[in-house]
């Protein structure tokens, strides 16, 4: 089952934005203050350019799914090491996203909340999203996407007149340095578009729009970079203190003398883009899984993931700590080979690989060019007179 | 081979197991004897004299050569005949033919002598509106097929008849436009029909479990109707209609969820009107199916993000009751749901007597008693009421709140939250006849948004939605 390719640009969107709006903006603060603005411009279009360089390669791939693809690239034993060091991104990605939805759902909307409590249904859904597949996941994506971007964008633009714009001032006092260090210390919070490695031959192309692509990357920038506007402009010196970038700026933004109730609603919606995220993370996990050990049906690498969500309970202390292992430069390094090195090789070799090799061709069968908009199966194909409409629109210059 | 009329008349007799209200009459024919069998109770006495029993017995005519050719070719020849060997005759009397049994005729003369006997054509009370045709199906396939083809003057539409069930032989018609509806689709609905093996079909619920894909599912997959211009509606835009002899319900195939926020007068009124009341209809699901479980979950886990006015007003109506908001709200839901069972049944005067004696008496004396607090009568209420926004649906989100107030009870906003997500994916993962059943909005279709929460007017829809699978035919109307 495939997904459209203006379903593959909401899952970048969502990815984009999933781990920005949590503890991020205070992290970044304390290496680049606020500065961290451009870190985060910066490596969201590195991420930005990576969606390009992998989709296309996606495209070019044809039919194959990633390891066929690496294989016939780079052999089976890199391709199981690449596909290993995959597995450990998404798992840290998963690891990540659960750590920050479980420490806002229990500050934020609980007096107290069991472990069991917070992740039994979570892996539950986690667990049937993953099993069902990536056109699922790819649809409740389309649905909350809309709900979650104006939850934000309303949070953050009723304290937009509190942010302080002379507390950006002066830019880059401290040089270029610290963004660079900032940048490699909190790359793990980026690299949003390796999910899409995993997406080889699951995305339709055939309705391909260059600049959809792009208008999400740049919604997501945009939303991005003015939320951390605000939050910085509004909390400065004291962002590092709040961890909780949505939710902090709807209750202790100076504007505000009490809390604002309706706020904590819409700050609730961001669990769900969480949920998906992780659904989608885990999809990817479950994908790596299933190449590595060769298996063929959903079941057992499901569960496994559903383990790894539950297990990821258990270890409460770990948890804590894990905050401290996203921030070593152990797995800076590992996160940035996943995220930059390994897409950039197989982009690389796969171009190296079918440099002689014809195009595949756009054109393709009308089955394909339904792929998701009704059904894969469904056949659809323009009629004669839907053609002879398209003529009549296009003499008017509708077209 | 010539039939004996006196020992065919037997057999056949034989075969219905003598039953009553099989009728025999014998007349003389140039002294030839005729024997003409009906079923009193479905057959039209007056036809019946005037077409068969009348010319037989009053033909004074010289005859020559075969009595049989005469009486079929000039005695009948106002009625439409069929010449049929002794099982088919049978078959067809028990459809309320008139058999007539002649001696040494080759075959048996049947003719169709049904009494049509069915509630008048009304507007339907499931389907009510405030503009547009207020025709509405009865209990008679013939009708319902005559509402149908009287709108239809075209080629176009394609009935096929099939028959189901051993024991009732239910008369079933398949219906579609052969220029719009996907052929695969239709085949595929017709062979699932061939294959239902069931004793009688009374009504066309029966036929549901058999042609949805997730039968245990709680959600609606099969669309129903009592309008003809609702059915004819649909099946402009390429879905298959399905009419059952003896209920005035017609199915259609496929189906997706937003069928049913929209209306048959949504057509008919101002777009910007439609628009609103479509937005209502959707805020109207969300309080319907949430609400009750929202307020659970903001009592028991999150009562400090309710305003501080509005917390102290529940903190003063809530003292004293002695269950927790959970036990609250699903006692008043019970409630509820008794008195609309109650209601439903009732013979009307005492319905009327039974809502007031509900709503106001035992509302109020349990808001006076102490038992449940007023927050969560109007709760329950307004959730009870929004339901009937779309009432083919209050079955589903009845059981969607129950589980909503659960999840709430237990986990609170996060649970309610994911509980939406699961039913969204849930909802996402199912198609219907090749049909994805969130569309337009997941698979988003752009040219279909004209008519999902907004309408645009009739000439801007040009295409037929792309959300329901069709033959290709996608165009409407052509032109500006």
């Amino acid at each position: 089952m495939k997904i459209n390719y203006r379903q593959t640009c909401i899952l970048i969107f969502l990815s984009q934005i999933a781990l920005k709006f949590l503890a991020l903006p205070s992290l970044l603060y304390t290496k680049s203050e606020s500065n961290s603005i451009f870190v985060a411009l910066f490596l969201m279009v590195i991420d930005g350019i990576y969606a390009f360089l992998i989709l296309n390669l996606a495209e070019n791939s044809g039919e194959k799914n990633i390891y066929e693809f690496m294989k016939s690239c780079l052999g089976t034993v890199v391709t199981k090491i690449f596909l290993v060091l995959l597995l450990v991104k998404f798992a840290l990605s998963m690891a990540n996203i659960s750590k920050g939805l479980e420490f806002f759902v229990a500050d934020n909307l609980y007096n107290e909340l069991s472990w069991f409590a917070y992740i039994l249904p979570l892996a539950a859904l986690i667990g049937y999203m993953i099993y069902k597949g990536i056109r699922n996941i790819a649809r409740v994506g389309e649905i909350v996407c809309w709900f979650v971007l104006v939850g934000i964008i309303f949070i953050t633009a009723k304290s937009f007149s509190g942010a302080e714009a002379e507390s950006f001032l002066p830019l880059f006092k401290d040089g270029l340095s610290p963004l660079f260090e900032s940048a490699f210390k909190y790359s793990s919070w980026f690299g949003s578009s390796t999910f899409l490695l995993l997406l080889f031959g699951k995305i339709d192309f055939s309705k391909k729009k260059t600049g959809q692509l792009v208008r999400y990357l740049l919604l997501a920038i945009v939303l991005v970079q003015f939320v951390y506007y605000v939050f910085y402009g509004v909390f400065q010196v004291t962002s590092p203190t709040h961890n909780f970038c949505l939710s902090d700026l709807s209750q202790f933004s100076s504007l505000h003398t009490s809390i604002e109730e309706l706020s904590w609603l819409v700050v609730a919606l961001w669990i769900v883009a969480q949920a998906v995220q992780l659904a989608l993370y885990g999809y990817c996990f479950q994908q790596a899984i299933k190449y590595i050990f060769n298996i063929k049906n959903n079941v057992f690498p499901t569960i496994v993931v559903m383990l790894y969500v539950f297990v990821l309970s258990l270890i409460g202390d770990l948890i804590i700590g894990l905050e401290q292992i996203f921030l070593s430069p152990a797995v800076s390094v590992i996160t940035i080979c996943t995220q930059y090195v390994i897409p950039l090789v197989i982009f690389i070799a796969g171009k190296i690989k079918y440099k002689n090799k014809k195009p595949r061709n756009k054109n393709k069968d009308d089955n394909q060019q339904r792929a998701d908009d009704v059904v894969t199966e469904h056949t659809f194909k323009q009629d004669d007179s839907q053609s002879e409409t398209k003529k009549q629109d296009g003499k008017k210059g509708a077209v | 081979m010539k039939i004996d009329a006196q020992k065919v008349e037997e057999r056949i007799k034989e075969r219905l197991h003598f039953s009553s209200d099989i009728k025999s009459r014998a007349v003389k024919f140039f002294n030839c004897n005729v024997i003409i069998m009906y079923i009193a109770e479905i057959t039209d006495n007056k036809l019946l004299n005037d077409t068969v029993i009348y010319p037989i017995t009053s033909y004074s005519k010289t005859i020559t050569g075969d009595k049989y050719a005469a009486l079929r070719d000039k005695v009948l020849s106002s009625i439409e005949l069929n010449e049929l060997d002794v099982d088919e005759a049978t078959d067809k009397l028990l459809h309320a033919h008139t058999l007539v049994l002649m001696d040494g005729a080759p075959k048996i003369l049947t003719a169709d002598m049904e009494k049509i006997t069915v509630r008048a054509i009304a507007e339907p009370p499931n389907n009510l509106v405030i503009k547009g045709p207020r025709e509405g199906f009865n209990e008679s396939l013939k009708y319902n097929l005559a509402l149908i083809r009287r709108r239809v003057k075209t080629d176009d539409l394609v009935v096929q008849n099939l028959e189901l069930g051993k024991l009732t032989k239910t008369q079933i018609s398949v219906l579609y436009f052969s220029s719009v509806a996907d052929k695969k689709i239709v085949s595929e609905i017709v062979d699932k029909l061939k294959k239902i093996d069931i004793d009688g079909v009374v009504d066309s619920h029966y036929l549901i479990s058999y042609l949805q894909k997730n039968p245990h599912s709680l959600f609606k997959q099969i669309g129903d109707t009592e309008k003809p211009d609702i059915l004819l509606g649909k099946m402009l835009e390429g879905r298959v209609g399905i009419l059952v002899d003896g209920t005035p319900i017609a199915l259609t195939l496929p189906f997706i969820i937003i069928e049913d926020l929209q209306n048959s007068d949504d057509y008919y009124g101002q777009p910007i009107h439609v628009t609103l009341v479509r937005i209502l209809r959707l805020v109207g699901v969300v309080i319907a199916v949430l609400l009750p479980g929202i307020y659970i979950a903001l009592e028991i886990y999150h009562y400090k993000i309710i305003p501080l006015s509005f917390l102290v007003t529940i903190m003063n109506t809530t003292q004293g009751i002695p269950f927790s908001p959970f036990v609250e709200v699903i006692f008043v839901i019970l409630l509820f749901e008794i008195l609309y069972e109650a209601n439903l049944r009732m013979p009307q005067y005492l319905g009327i007597a039974t809502s007031i004696v509900g709503a106001l008496i035992l509302g109020e004396t349990a808001v006076n008693a102490g038992l449940v607090s007023p927050p969560t009568v109007m709760i329950v209420a307004l959730s009870g009421i929004t339901f009937y926004i779309i009432p083919s649906q209050a079955g589903q989100f009845s059981v969607l709140r129950a589980v909503a107030c659960l999840v709430g009870a237990c986990l609170g906003i996060y649970g309610i939250l994911l509980f939406c997500v699961y039913v969204l994916a849930y909802l996402s993962s199912f198609d219907s006849y090749n049909s994805a059943y969130l569309a337009p909005t997941a698979p988003y279709i752009a040219s279909d948004q004209k008519d999902f929460m907004m309408r645009a007017t009739i000439n801007e829809m040009k295409n037929r939605p792309r959300s329901i699978a069709n033959n290709r035919n996608n165009l409407r109307r052509r032109g500006k």
